[in-house]
């Protein structure tokens, strides 16, 4: 139900990893010598990469500023990726499905569609509760859907009922096949809240 | 110049009055035309807004913005599901357009939709079947 950021995380895992490497590979040219071989301009193995003097490089008060800047902007960086890592839902909010918006719009909220799906699933017998996930746009949306059954459904028939009525209703409605759809499944133990009532529709002769 | 009999005519005219719809008329009649059509539904019960229900016979709530004698109205409408939204939202807007028109004069420029439940039709009629 919920999204991860796992195409954040593999991109910049990706850069990250290649700069390391590169730096890695410097490194070990530099000690062995190789760098040295290559371009005599650089320093030879086993001594100091850098021989000028630091304490007067970072003198000025404009570098210690400069360096305190970039770590915080790194710092900052690497807080919102930790924040990016929480798992979201990222529902659509709502669906614009007028026409011509001069005469007039027309709006349906995700969570509309979301709960009219749920009450059809929740008929299905065998299911205890379910809840129904929008995103995406009018014209091209995604259904994400939790169906919690109990140990009486039958799941091939609950499977099979979705695909043959809940997700082609939600399509008519919405006038578009889904782009996506998605089904997770849980089992509990509990017993089904909706049912309880039932309209008689028995023959009676007077 | 006007003749003795045009001229008696428009002074009978304004000797009958006027007529002012009220903004709570539009909207009464915008609503009545939208409970008429058969997918469409509004809330009914409650206390402040607080309990109520969905209801396919209820009138759906419209607010009605006049501005001489052009209106925009805003309609908050529950639908049957699955109904094709646009499609059916489209008809109705159509319709109260036409209706509004027709029984005030007022011209319906914008007509707002918001769809705010949408329900599956009642099986069965909850009635017994009689032999």
């Amino acid at each position: 139900m919920r999204q991860h950021a796992g195409a954040l995380n593999r991109t910049w895992l990706v850069i990250l990893g290649i700069l390391t490497l590169a730096g890695g590979v410097l490194i070990l040219l530099a000690a062995s010598g190789t760098l040295h071989a290559m371009s005599p301009a650089m320093a030879p193995a086993e001594s100091p990469v850098l021989t000028g003097d630091l304490h007067t490089a970072f003198g000025p008060a404009s570098v210690t500023a400069i360096v305190l800047v970039a770590g915080v902007l790194l710092g900052a960086l690497g807080l919102l990726w930790i924040l990016a890592q929480i798992p979201r839902k990222n529902p659509a909010d709502r669906y614009r499905l007028h026409q011509d918006p001069a005469s007039g719009t027309t709006l349906c909220e995700a969570s509309v569609l979301g709960s009219a799906v749920e009450n059809q699933i929740n008929t299905l017998p065998g299911v205890v509760g379910s809840s129904a996930l929008l995103r995406g746009t009018a014209r091209e949306p995604d259904l994400t859907m939790k169906v919690t059954v109990n140990n009486r459904a039958d799941i091939q028939d609950i499977l099979h009922s979705i695909n043959a009525r809940v997700i082609p209703d939600l399509s008519t409605a919405l006038e578009t096949p889904l782009r996506r759809t998605g089904i997770q499944l849980e089992v509990s133990g509990r017993n089904p809240v909706s049912g309880s009532t039932v309209a008689t529709t028995g023959t009676v002769i007077y | 110049m006007k003749t003795p009999a045009a001229h008696a005519g428009s002074r009978d005219l304004d000797s009958r009055g006027r007529t002012v719809l009220d903004r709570k008329v539009v909207e009464k009649i915008a609503g009545q035309v939208a409970s008429e059509e058969s997918f469409a539904g509004g809330s009914s019960g409650g206390f402040l807004g607080i309990g109520a229900h969905s209801d396919f016979s209820a009138r759906p709530k419209v607010t009605v913005e006049l501005a001489g004698n052009i209106a925009a109205l805003s309609v908050e409408i529950g639908l049957l599901y699955p109904v094709p939204l646009r499609q059916v939202t489209e008809r109705l807007r159509r319709r109260i357009s036409e209706r509004v028109t027709a029984l005030t004069g007022v011209e319906v420029r914008q007509i707002d939709i918001t769809v705010s439940w949408l329900k599956p039709a009642d099986e069965t009629t909850g009635r017994r079947r009689l032999l």
